[in-house]
């Protein structure tokens, strides 16, 4: 009996055999019944009937037999998977060093993706955690003519605006101060959040306990209530359930605890309570409610349904426009006031937007770096793994089965690299968590969630296959045929292929580093440029006077006199100041409108304009802001003595070119009160290194009374002490006077420098990456084709090739590729610098040094990269060369 | 279906018995049951096939192509390992109904 076999039966075959099996039966039954006598047409018919319905039979045997194919194909099908991944395994395992090179060099790219994603998606992507987030929209009142980008609102154009909107679902108030908090020992430095009373329903925010504001209760005169952040309730009151009905004494009037606000994120600041408006003495002050042009409130609105922000921005546009025909003297056609309404979460992460974006492009074209790496390695080892894959192919392993091969390969590797990429991008998440906080109010809401977590995932099994799929491609058509005759005919392609990749790395590497290199320039010009003070042994502190307590000028001058008696006495005190800010506070100052006298305002144009700083006589000192002319303040000018003012060099050369500004007069009120000029000092980068000086003008702190205030104190003594002492005579002088954040001054300039030197950093970081990955690859190809041409180096060696000759081969073949890499990816530099330079600071984004030293950093490592295998080519016996063929 | 007067499981209990001499065709099977059981248990021959497909899905049968001696091809049966496996328990599994069903029916007292 001879057999045929038939390994595969697709269900087509099913029906075909079913039927010749049954055909069989019955032509059988029917010879059987011929030979016990019957007629041929009567037998068939016996027959036939003993066997009953021929259909249905047949149609429940197909139905039977399917069913049967169809598991034995899911079963073949799953112990082929799992045959492919154990057979992964053992191979992976075989080879440690390339597995764990490659699974390093993926998780160190997805590591850093994942990282820089969870930023990106925490603080751009997330949609705002209050309802509708979308719907919120930041209101501004620029006055672009004056230079100011958001005047803010005063509290007659919050009632304008309300009144007439109908884009606009509501609109809230919003500012911020801090104030003193008593009734729990400790007298506390609050900062409080002074709102409209329906700001948490617009926000759609619900207390975690009690309740939010009721309307009416930013009336005048309404009850005095406050709502606690969930972290002051949580540090500062131990998470008492029982809070809600407690009282605090602020500003001398008690205040009610109403409610406790949920664990969020808070915008646009962080408080520690929020208060309704009525409750604030400065927002209730009969000057502030009836004066059009005291501007200090931030607004908010939600857009009404169907609304978008841009017809909400027509409607008020249309608004604004009748306000400053109605109110002229409040709007001087000058400054150029308008209006503009920003989606919320647009306005929250404007500043933070274009780092993330470099940074997550960055850290994209080094993951590139690292596929292309390891498409190399596995196509070298492909290579050498030829004599394995012709076996599998001769023992009848088709294409697919090798491709599914190399796939559970790569999954595997791919996979245990993004755990391991998760596991890196876990540990650096609380650094870059600090860095994005710099520049966002949304850090907060950076974290490893599900997404983040997809996208890990995402990243490991694209690469994945790209590992598969590369080496596979230059082979596609033959790599059966190749394998088979066991050759090396698939090196030629696959070697075209290694080179490109190499190439593409050494561009992108480029890339890279001219980013980063352009970074660190700007760094490095931010470092370098004088902020206008000298911030060694100089400590600074804010002071926020309780505004009840102190409620005359004399008192409050007289607490900053005495303090600054007391700790000028104290040892390794040099100089003490008192002031309202110091530099690169973060606190923005007041700008006003001035004129100077025999200089008339010329109508239409910008009424000349200049922030004002307050300084006791020693500020200036103390920082080392230079004298340029005229005199300092001195003890003298008081009240009671004419007011002074001393001006920077910005406004004298503004205003007064070629001139000596002292003793001009200036007046910020019409004429009413004169002000003159008694000296010009240096200008003081105050807003940020990167920030040009504006015009500013000092005033004597004597004279301007401003319950806000700063101390700034130099001294030889080390920097806690000196904060131990500044805190030691506050408290001997009010005990319930807290002091908020004494900090070295150098501390604060090396804040100032963060953002940017972490920026850098991580370019850097992520550079110097992609350098090491791609000298790895390059090495890995050199020594690779040295290795396949031992037998054609032999030869020439044979014919009598220096060795020298034969390592400026190799060098000369591998720097090639690095030239032709070199100069696409200076081009590629040249066209996506650009996007940069919005983070540049004192270099252009083609910066040719920058580019130069890229280029020369590149070349030499690159030489270095090739030089191992260029000596290992030298040294090749030309006799034992030739003998291996 | 035909085969109803059949009790359950006796035509696999059958099939397998006829195989476990060696490879069958659906055929030889067939005549196998009517020869040995001289045709007291008659079935409608088509009963056998979707008999034989069913227990090749559970694993106790394999199917083979191959030339019956007269030069036809034929598909033929053949016991797996575990078709004999489970042949050996169901035999034993019949006698002890068989015997325990006929103790029944010879019982002289209620």
């Amino acid at each position: 009996m001879r057999r045929l076999f038939r390994l595969t039966r697709p269900s087509t075959e099913v029906s075909r055999d079913l039927a010749s099996e049954l055909q069989f039966h019955l032509d059988m039954r029917t010879q059987e019944l011929i030979e016990s006598g019957l007629p041929p047409e009567a037998a068939r018919d016996a027959a036939l009937r003993a066997f009953g319905d021929l259909r249905a039979v047949e149609a429940e045997c197909r139905g039977i037999a399917r069913q049967r194919v169809r598991e034995r194909e899911r079963k073949a099908n799953m112990v082929g998977i799992v045959q492919d991944v154990r057979y992964a395994w053992r191979t992976l395992r075989k080879t440690p060093g390339f597995t764990l090179v490659v699974v390093l060099t993926l998780a160190l790219g997805i590591g850093a993706n994942t990282a820089i994603f969870s930023m990106v998606r925490g603080v751009l992507l997330r949609p705002l955690p209050y309802a509708d987030g979308q719907r919120l929209v930041f209101l501004q009142q620029p006055a672009t003519r004056a230079g100011v980008q958001n005047t803010q609102f005063s509290v007659a154009e919050l009632a304008d605006y309300r009144a007439q909107s109908r884009a606009l679902a509501g609109i809230v108030e919003y500012h911020s101060m801090p104030f003193i908090l008593l009734g729990r020992g400790e007298p506390l430095r609050v900062q409080t959040g002074v709102v409209s009373a329906n700001f948490f329903d617009l926000l759609g925010v619900r207390p975690l306990l009690g309740r939010g504001f009721r309307p009416g209760e930013d009336a005048p005169g309404a009850e005095p209530v406050l709502v606690l952040s969930y972290g002051f309730w949580r540090d500062r009151l131990g998470g008492d359930p029982g809070v809600v009905g407690r009282h605090f004494t602020m500003n001398d009037h008690v205040h009610t605890v109403i409610g406790v606000l949920p664990p969020i994120p808070q915008y646009p600041g962080a408080n520690d309570v929020y208060m309704p408006s009525s409750a604030c003495p400065f927002r209730s002050s009969e000057t502030m409610v009836r004066t059009r042009v005291m501007r200090m409130l931030t607004l908010f609105g939600r857009l009404a349904p169907g609304v978008s922000s841009e017809q909400a921005q027509v409607e008020l546009e249309g608004i604004s426009g009748r306000l400053h025909a109605e109110y002229a003297d409040a709007y001087p056609a000058g400054d150029g006031f308008g209006i503009r309404v920003t989606p919320l979460q647009a306005q929250l992460t404007a500043q933070a937007r274009p780092t993330l974006l470099l940074l997550l492009g960055t850290a994209l074209f080094v993951l590139l770096i690292a596929c292309a790496n390891v498409a190399n390695l596995s196509l070298a080892r492909l290579v050498r793994r030829e004599r394995e894959m012709a076996l599998r192919a001769a023992l009848g392993a088709d294409r697919a089965r090798i491709f599914r091969q190399l796939l559970a390969e790569g999954l595997l590797l791919s996979l245990a690299a993004a755990a391991a990429g998760l596991v890196f991008a876990a540990g650096g998440l609380g650094l870059l968590t600090a860095f994005a906080a710099r520049m966002t109010p949304r850090a907060g809401e950076i974290a490893l969630d599900g997404p983040v977590l997809g996208f890990a995932l995402g990243l490991g099994l694209l690469t994945g296959l790209l590992f598969a799929l590369l080496p596979a491609l230059p082979s596609r058509a033959s790599v059966v045929a190749a394998l088979k005759d066991g050759g090396g005919s698939t090196g030629a392609g696959s070697h075209r292929l290694r080179s490109v990749l190499v190439v593409a790395q050494v561009a992108v590497s480029v890339v890279l580093l001219v980013g980063a290199g352009l970074m660190l320039r700007s760094v490095l010009a931010l470092q370098g440029v004088d902020p206008g003070f000298n911030p060694e042994q100089v400590l600074a502190a804010k002071l926020d006077l309780n505004f009840s307590k102190y409620t005359t000028n004399e008192q409050f001058q007289q607490f900053h006199q005495r303090l600054r008696e007391r700790l000028a006495a104290q040892p390794g005190v040099a100089l003490v100041a008192s002031s309202r800010g110091y530099p690169l506070d973060g606190r923005r100052s007041f700008a006003f409108d001035f004129e100077i006298e025999g200089h008339p305002l010329e109508p239409g144009r910008a009424r000349p304009q200049a922030d004002f700083r307050v300084a006791s006589p020693d500020y200036f000192r103390a920082l080392g802001i230079p004298l340029v002319t005229g005199r300092l303040f001195t003890d003298r000018d008081g009240l009671q003595t004419p007011s002074v003012a001393i001006i920077n060099q910005s406004m004298a050369r503004r205003y007064w070119l070629g001139q000596d500004p002292v003793g001009q007069r200036i007046t910020a009120d019409t004429g009413k009160t004169w002000t003159t000029i008694v000296g010009v000092v240096g200008d003081v980068r105050q807003y940020g290194l990167e920030t040009d000086p504006v015009d500013e003008m000092y005033l004597p702190f004597d004279q301007i009374p401003l319950r806000e205030g700063a101390l700034v104190v130099r001294g030889s003594a080390d920097p806690a002490t000196l904060a131990r002492r500044v805190k030691e005579e506050v408290l001997a002088l009010d005990p319930e006077q807290p002091l908020a954040g004494a900090r070295p001054l150098t501390e604060v300039r090396a804040d100032a420098l963060a953002p940017a030197r972490l920026t850098a950093t991580l370019l850097g970081m992520f550079a110097g990456l992609a350098l090491v990955i791609t000298a790895a690859g390059l090495a890995g190809l050199m020594a690779f084709s040295v290795s396949q041409r031992t037998q054609e180096i032999g030869v020439r060696m044979a014919l009598g090739a220096a060795r020298s000759e034969v390592m400026a081969m190799v060098l000369r073949h591998g720097l090639r590729l690095v030239v032709i890499g070199l100069v696409a990816g200076a081009a590629g530099a040249l066209a996506l610098s650009r996007a940069m330079s919005g983070l540049l600071y004192g270099v252009t984004p083609t910066d040719a040094p920058t580019f130069a030293a890229t280029a020369a950093v590149l070349v030499s490592i690159a030489a270095l990269a090739c030089l191992i295998p260029a000596r290992r080519a030298s040294t090749v016996d030309p006799m034992v060369a030739l003998r291996s063929t | 279906m035909a085969g109803s007067d059949l009790y359950v499981g006796t035509l696999d209990l059958l099939i397998l018995k006829a195989l476990s001499w060696g490879p069958m065709h659906g055929y030889a099977i067939g005549r196998w049951i009517r020869q040995t059981t001289e045709d007291v248990l008659s079935v409608q021959e088509g009963a056998l096939y979707p008999a034989l497909h069913r227990i090749q899905r559970k694993g106790w049968l394999e199917e083979e192509w191959g030339m019956t001696d007269s030069g036809r091809e034929a598909k033929y049966y053949r016991l797996t390992p575990a078709g004999r496996r489970h042949l050996r328990s169901e035999i034993v599994r019949w006698r002890a109904y068989a015997t325990a069903v006929g103790a029944a029916l010879d019982a002289v007292t209620a």
